[in-house]
């Protein structure tokens, strides 16, 4: 039971990870410069996730792990601003602004996706405390 | 053979407790897994573990003739064919773990591992009523 309870905490840890990138994203939904001060827009972070192989047996129980947090490499959205201190000064997008490209409904429902996973797997370990507290009671 | 237990079912609950607690094990890592690309169901053959519990029982010192061997896919279930159906969905990220399934196979496995504690619980019951000669 032990096992069981260990495979549900990794996922418990894999959602939260993926749930910080989420709050993160939505955070910096306006932040028009990266963290070292240059006039970047944030790029969205994805968390992949990936079948954590635990045991030698080739099909036994598996955890999960993040395997890789993306950033998001799709093209800023520009919004005229010519006042805007940050505005672009030459080329295309001349009196563009950069704003991070953050879908705020596609952040909310993985948001929500991952709220339920991590749900999930509490009631997975509120079972398995159970299974392993029936197997003490044939001792009493 | 068995000892003090010959004569009652312990050795057969204590199988089926064996088998319920691995696949809580397996049935965990399908709800872990719920969001990993590619990820392929894994689960115990129920089935298959009945019937070959069914077979040591009756024939404690081995099969007299192994070529009748008890085939699970005999059984007569009559949602074979729905269930079959919607196990193959494949999610957009090439996963197939169904919850709704999943939860519903972990609430069974937990009531084969509830009956078998329980059952377990009485054998021992009796026997202590039979070696104390107090009911």
């Amino acid at each position: 039971m032990i096992s069981a309870l260990d495979i549900s905490t990794s996922a418990l840890v894999a959602q939260r990870t993926r749930l910080n990138a989420i709050s993160g994203n939505i955070a910096n939904i306006s932040s028009l410069k990266d963290e070292n001060g240059d006039a970047k827009p944030y790029r969205a972070r994805e968390v992949l996730f990936q079948t954590d192989e635990r045991s030698d047996e080739p099909h036994g129980p598996a955890g999960v792990k993040v395997s890789e947090i993306r950033a998001d490499d799709s093209q800023p959205k520009y919004r005229y601003q010519p006042e805007h201190p940050l505005a672009i000064r030459e080329g295309k997008w001349k009196g563009y602004v950069a704003y991070p490209n953050i879908d705020l409904t596609t952040q909310m429902v993985d948001a929500l996706e991952t709220t339920r996973a991590y749900e999930a797997n509490i009631g997975v370990m509120e079972i398995s405390k159970n299974i392993g507290r029936e197997t003490l009671t044939i001792l009493a | 053979m068995f000892g003090l237990f010959g004569s009652t079912t312990i050795p057969a609950l204590e199988q089926s407790i064996q088998f319920s607690q691995r696949r809580h094990q397996l049935l965990a890592s399908n709800v872990a897994n719920l969001d990993t690309p590619g990820y392929r169901t894994r689960d115990l053959d129920t089935d298959e573990f009945q019937a070959a519990l069914a077979d040591s029982i009756r024939y404690p010192e081995g099969r007299p003739d192994a070529s009748h061997a008890v085939s699970p896919s005999v059984r007569d279930d009559r949602f074979a064919g729905p269930r079959d159906a919607t196990e193959q969905v494949v999610y957009h990220d090439d996963s197939d773990v169904s919850l709704e399934h999943q939860v519903t196979q972990i609430a069974k496995n937990q009531s084969l591992h509830s009956m078998a504690i329980t059952t377990m619980r009485s054998q021992f019951a009796l026997l202590q009523a039979a070696i104390t000669e107090r009911a």
